[in-house]
């Protein structure tokens, strides 16, 4: 393995489970009924069930697995979103998570003001946004559309103006959840240049469904299965282990 | 447990864009923008105004009945704007929750802010009103802005406690509509406290004991007249432990507001 050896995630035995109301128990009135009858109301699913594994600094590491497996629960949980209820959980350096593109982007906003909306989630100060606007918004190639307001641009657009604003970020570790399946052909070239010109100079964890990426771009991959690690190895195998499942 | 969240060091960034953003958002698309924030609470007063002191005659035996008015409208609908916008404020920016990790009263914070810049706007029309209807500017009036924030925090206080349980049973919301009709009347705001004191001496102390009476009390002592009866000059000097009564309760309800809210928000982002 050619990453170098420092643990930037630590994760040991982590568990979780949501509790998922049984009859509709939204309201108070529910509530009351469910205690007074001596329901819980609710019954529990267990997501995670004891996942353990460190991550190296520099691994560009693919997690895959069948539709509700527990791929985006643990991304979830890394990023803190989530509390895990039991095991541990350590991270050494600064994460930024990218569970969607355009997190906070508001229809009712211009362009411009989503930027810096969009730019401050990200953490990122003012200052740090006028330096870097003309690069995101010639990047995004949005220049005459800055000052019209977000619900007259098209999909596509909004998710080039999120992505540009994206690859801005700098953290020790990107959290990726399935940010390929967007976009037109152009786009998806965009973020493969980029994923080719990150991979090897930073930590990345990727959650996604497209083996021909995992065998791309990563250098680790993960399968899990009902909230358990059943692969963890180098892309070729996980990915052949993945294609199997339905075998 | 150390959180290394990139955002620590960027909350001051995020509470200002959120603020911008709801503030920007709250006059969307009418003709006359934000001078709604103006408008409304002023037309409000007009309303009460004509109701109260021409037609029922409640204000006669106060000097400066109206702005004596203006004053408790103005502090009743920041409370009320305050508490609505804090006790909505993880739900509406439940989306923002559910993908990213950042301290959640930040979210309750900058909803609450946009009812704190009305108050200042209004502040400055009271001033106004004040000083054309022939107030005097007095040191007292330096007052005012510590009995604001005494005001703020009991609405920021309630806004965590109810926000946190209207998370999981929203029930909370019609809840609070009531209560916020019970205590319009509860609060001398359209009727002046002297006239529960001439039937009840009691009551009128008991009206006393709510915060947000003792506020719009003190602020209206402070800023229009000495006739405004208040928890200091109401209650007897022997009964000193009943007038810090009002302030405890908004010392208790910022405590166990924020303890309440801290312990819920992790679970915030899978119940909404």
């Amino acid at each position: 393995m050619k990453a170098d050896t420092k643990v930037v995630i630590s994760v040991k035995n982590l568990h979780k489970s949501f509790k998922l109301p049984t009859e509709r128990a939204g309201g108070l009135k529910q509530a009351i009924f469910n205690r007074l009858k001596g329901i819980r109301g609710y019954t529990e699913q267990k997501v995670l069930n004891g996942l353990s594994f460190d991550i190296y600094q520099n691994e560009f590491v693919g997690i895959v697995g069948r539709n509700g497996s527990g791929k985006s629960t643990l991304l979830k949980t890394l990023a803190k979103i989530y509390f895990p209820e039991k095991g541990s959980l350590e991270i050494n350096g600064t994460l930024v998570p990218f569970i969607e593109l355009g997190v906070g982007f508001n229809p009712d906003l211009t362009g411009y003001e989503n930027v810096y909306l969009n730019g401050a989630l990200l953490g990122f100060s003012n200052k740090e946004m006028d330096a870097m606007y003309d690069d995101i918004v010639d990047f995004a190639e949005l220049r005459p559309f800055m000052n019209q307001k977000l619900k007259n641009f098209s999909s596509g657009m909004q998710v080039r103006l999120a992505f540009s604003i994206a690859i801005r970020a700098k953290g020790d570790i990107l959290l990726l959840d399935e940010v390929l399946a967007v976009g037109d052909a152009e786009f998806q070239k965009k973020c493969n240049d980029y994923f080719a010109a990150i991979k090897g100079n930073q930590t990345v964890i990727l959650v996604t469904h497209s083996m021909e990426n995992v065998r791309k771009y990563c250098t680790r991959a993960i399968l899990i299965e009902n909230g358990k690690i059943v692969k963890d190895g180098s892309p070729d195998e996980v990915a052949t282990a993945y294609e199997k499942l339905w075998d | 447990m150390a959180i290394p969240n990139f955002l620590y060091k960027n909350n001051r960034v995020l509470l200002k864009e959120l603020t911008k953003t709801d503030f920007k958002l709250r006059y969307q698309g009418s003709v006359l923008g934000y001078l709604w924030a103006l408008l409304r609470p002023l037309m409000m007063f007009a309303i009460l105004y004509i109701v109260f002191t021409k037609l029922m005659r409640f204000g006669d035996s106060i000097p400066h009945y109206p702005v004596y008015l203006l004053v408790g409208t103005t502090l009743w609908s920041f409370f009320t704007e305050c508490t609505n916008q804090g006790i909505q404020a993880i739900i509406q920016r439940g989306e923002l929750i559910r993908k990213i990790c950042f301290p959640k009263y930040i979210v309750v914070v900058s909803a609450t802010l946009t009812a704190v810049i009305n108050l200042a706007i209004n502040l400055v029309v009271v001033v106004i009103f004040a000083l054309i209807n022939g107030i005097t500017p007095s040191w007292t009036w330096l007052l005012v802005p510590v009995l604001v924030l005494e005001l703020y925090v009991l609405a920021l206080g309630i806004s965590f406690l109810l926000g946190a349980i209207n998370v999981k049973y929203r029930d909370i919301t019609s809840i609070w509509d009531v209560c916020i009709q019970a205590l319009f009347y509860a609060i001398p705001i359209i009727y002046p406290l002297t006239m529960i004191a001439e039937t009840s001496e009691t009551a009128a102390k008991v009206l006393l004991m709510n915060p947000i009476a003792q506020i719009i009390q003190d602020i209206r002592y402070c800023l229009v007249t000495d006739q405004s009866i208040t928890v200091w000059n109401y209650v007897g000097s022997e009964h000193f432990f009943w007038k810090l009564v009002p302030i405890a309760i908004v010392v208790i309800v910022l405590i166990w507001g924020s303890w309440y809210f801290r312990k819920k928000s992790k679970k915030f982002a899978e119940e909404i």
